[in-house]
């Protein structure tokens, strides 16, 4: 009881100090400037020959243009997580002092069980739920960086395809570029292609 | 020699041991295939086997629920009386609350962030009930070590005032989960043998999620263009995660929601007949005698059937208002239903 009286007072003594450190911190960061390239939508791309075309088509679905609108919209990207998350200095100082709270209260449980021979097994099983939250973690991170099969793997055949009319299916990021005076500025697609004997780069 | 006819051959029957066996194996068979449809169904069409799996079985499974709470519902409070008091009151200021909340919406001018602060209070609200339910709970655990309690409760508290609308999201998705851990606790209770199989069964679980996810993770979002289509979707998530495919949030989360009916209208009344066949009690879910409330000397058996037969009742006038406007009866049902949602947590609390 003791120890969580000490750590309460330390808790709001070091807030105290908080306010005052604040004046330190830096600016926000500022949102992409319009003359950045940015992702704003990954999405899917279908690339199919057609004999009877004379000029090349692009077409979306209602629903995709719906979402990069939507997402262009956003500017910057994801902005409802963003903001969500980093909006308000109250829920900010708030949350950071809870956060401080229980990361004191954690300690001090470690500690005291440290001395009580009956708690070593929920002490495992925490640090195991522990480890394995910070596998997910770490795992989903991963997925979200697409890992596994890497995209260009999915456009590999895309020549031979085209060549013996199928089509080809793969991943497509939509990016916003900057415009440019002295080049071509019509839109472009790149697809990622890998040399036969360029293997995994 | 002697005629057939005068031989006396016993009428076989399985033995107790060969019985169980077959049990477990219709136990494990029903959890894999409910498990397996669900993932199947729920990444094939998500949005309409959403709809069709909230119009059948919503209301049902609030009512097996309701039976399963008023069964461990004890005749007198005794000593758990404050846990129960405290629950009870919890459970209906955060409902009465809750269900404000879009009333104070509509009829305030609230700036984004005066919203974003009122969430996270009611959230805050939520988690301090929980954390309290949890102390007086340890208190009647003496042998029990919940010193760990606090830091998990500020540490949830400091996500909720972080991310309030991303903390109400992670309720939306474990709300589901909990349902597993009841029948676990369950079947601790009244089938300890059946307990290591349906743990190899739950280690299954997050690799058919995973594979949902990688399976799912390239298709293109769900087409919401209609507003029950853009409900089920908002409520999946959809807007606090624009970079993830709405397909994958709408398919998991109703996989986890299947996963939630199943343990409560399939796998617990299963249980209980389980143990009905094997002589410990006359478990048919249907009679109202199965709930010691009902059947103590000191219960009260007309009010347990009462509420068991207006419970049903507002089943069918669910199934009745689904029918007449899906889209308005969802809305309503999803706000009410934070009262079972809420009702959970000392119930499973009682059974740890």
């Amino acid at each position: 009881m003791k120890a969580i009286l000490l750590i309460c007072s330390l808790s709001l003594l070091l807030l105290t100090f908080t306010a005052v450190a604040d004046a330190d911190l830096p600016k926000p960061k500022q949102s992409p400037k319009a003359s950045e390239s940015r992702v704003v939508l990954h999405t899917s791309l279908e690339i199919a020959p057609d004999t009877k075309l004379y000029e090349a088509r692009l077409q979306i679905p209602q629903s995709q243009l719906q979402n990069l609108r939507a997402a262009l919209d956003g500017a910057g990207g994801n902005s409802t997580v963003a903001a969500s998350v980093t909006g308000n200095p109250t829920r900010t100082i708030i949350a950071g002092s809870l956060l401080f709270l229980s990361l004191s209260f954690a300690g001090v449980w470690l500690a005291r069980s440290r001395t009580n021979l009956g708690a070593g097994r929920t002490r495992k099983t925490i640090a195991a739920a522990l480890i394995v939250t910070a596998t997910i973690g770490a795992a989903a991170i991963i997925t979200r960086g697409n890992a596994g099969p890497p995209g260009y793997y999915r456009w590999r055949n895309l020549p031979q395809s085209l060549s013996d009319g199928h089509s080809t299916v793969g991943g497509l990021d939509i990016e916003i570029v900057a415009d440019n005076p002295n080049s071509y500025n019509g839109m472009k697609l790149l697809i990622p292609l890998r040399k036969a004997n360029q293997g995994e780069e | 020699m002697q005629s057939t006819a005068d031989l006396k051959i016993p009428a076989w029957t399985a033995s107790p041991a060969r019985l169980d066996r077959s049990r477990t194996t219709l136990f494990v068979l029903a959890l894999g295939a409910c498990a397996l449809g669900s993932a199947v169904f729920a990444s094939w069409l998500p949005l309409q086997v959403s709809i069709v799996t909230v119009f059948l079985f919503a209301g049902p499974h609030n009512w097996f629920e309701f039976r399963y709470f008023l069964m461990r519902l004890p005749v007198r409070f005794g000593n758990s009386r404050n846990f129960f008091l405290t629950a009870f009151t919890g459970i209906g200021v955060l409902t009465v609350t809750y269900l404000l909340l879009p009333v104070a919406f509509r009829f305030g001018s609230w700036s984004e962030e005066a919203w974003t602060i009122v969430i996270a209070g009611w959230n805050s609200v939520l988690i301090g009930w929980i954390g309290m339910l949890v102390l007086l709970r340890a208190r009647q655990k003496r042998k029990s070590d919940w010193s760990w309690f606090p830091a998990v409760v500020l540490a949830a508290g400091a996500f909720n005032w972080f991310a309030p609308f991303f903390f109400s999201l992670v309720i939306v998705y474990l709300h589901p989960v909990v349902a597993l851990w009841f029948l676990d606790r369950h079947l601790m209770r009244t089938r300890p043998q059946w307990v290591r199989t349906y743990r190899k069964f739950l280690v299954i679980l997050p690799g058919l999620l995973a594979l949902m996810i990688w399976r799912l993770s390239q298709t293109p979002p769900l087409v919401d263009d209609n507003g029950l289509f853009w409900r089920i979707t908002q409520h999946s998530g959809a807007e606090l995660l624009p970079s993830v495919s709405s397909h994958v949030l709408v398919s998991v989360h109703l996989f986890l929601e299947m996963l939630h009916y199943g343990v409560w209208i399939i796998a617990l009344p299963f249980v209980g007949s389980a143990i009905a066949r094997h002589g410990k009690a006359n478990q048919q879910f249907w009679r109202p005698a199965t709930v010691p409330l009902f059947r103590h000397p000191r219960g009260f058996p007309r009010l347990v059937a009462a509420m068991l037969v207006f419970a049903a009742i507002l089943v069918v006038v669910l199934w009745f208002g689904f029918s007449v406007d899906y889209a308005t009866t969802r809305d309503i049902y999803f706000s009410v239903a934070i009262a079972h949602v809420l009702a959970e947590v000392p119930f499973l609390l009682k059974m740890l």
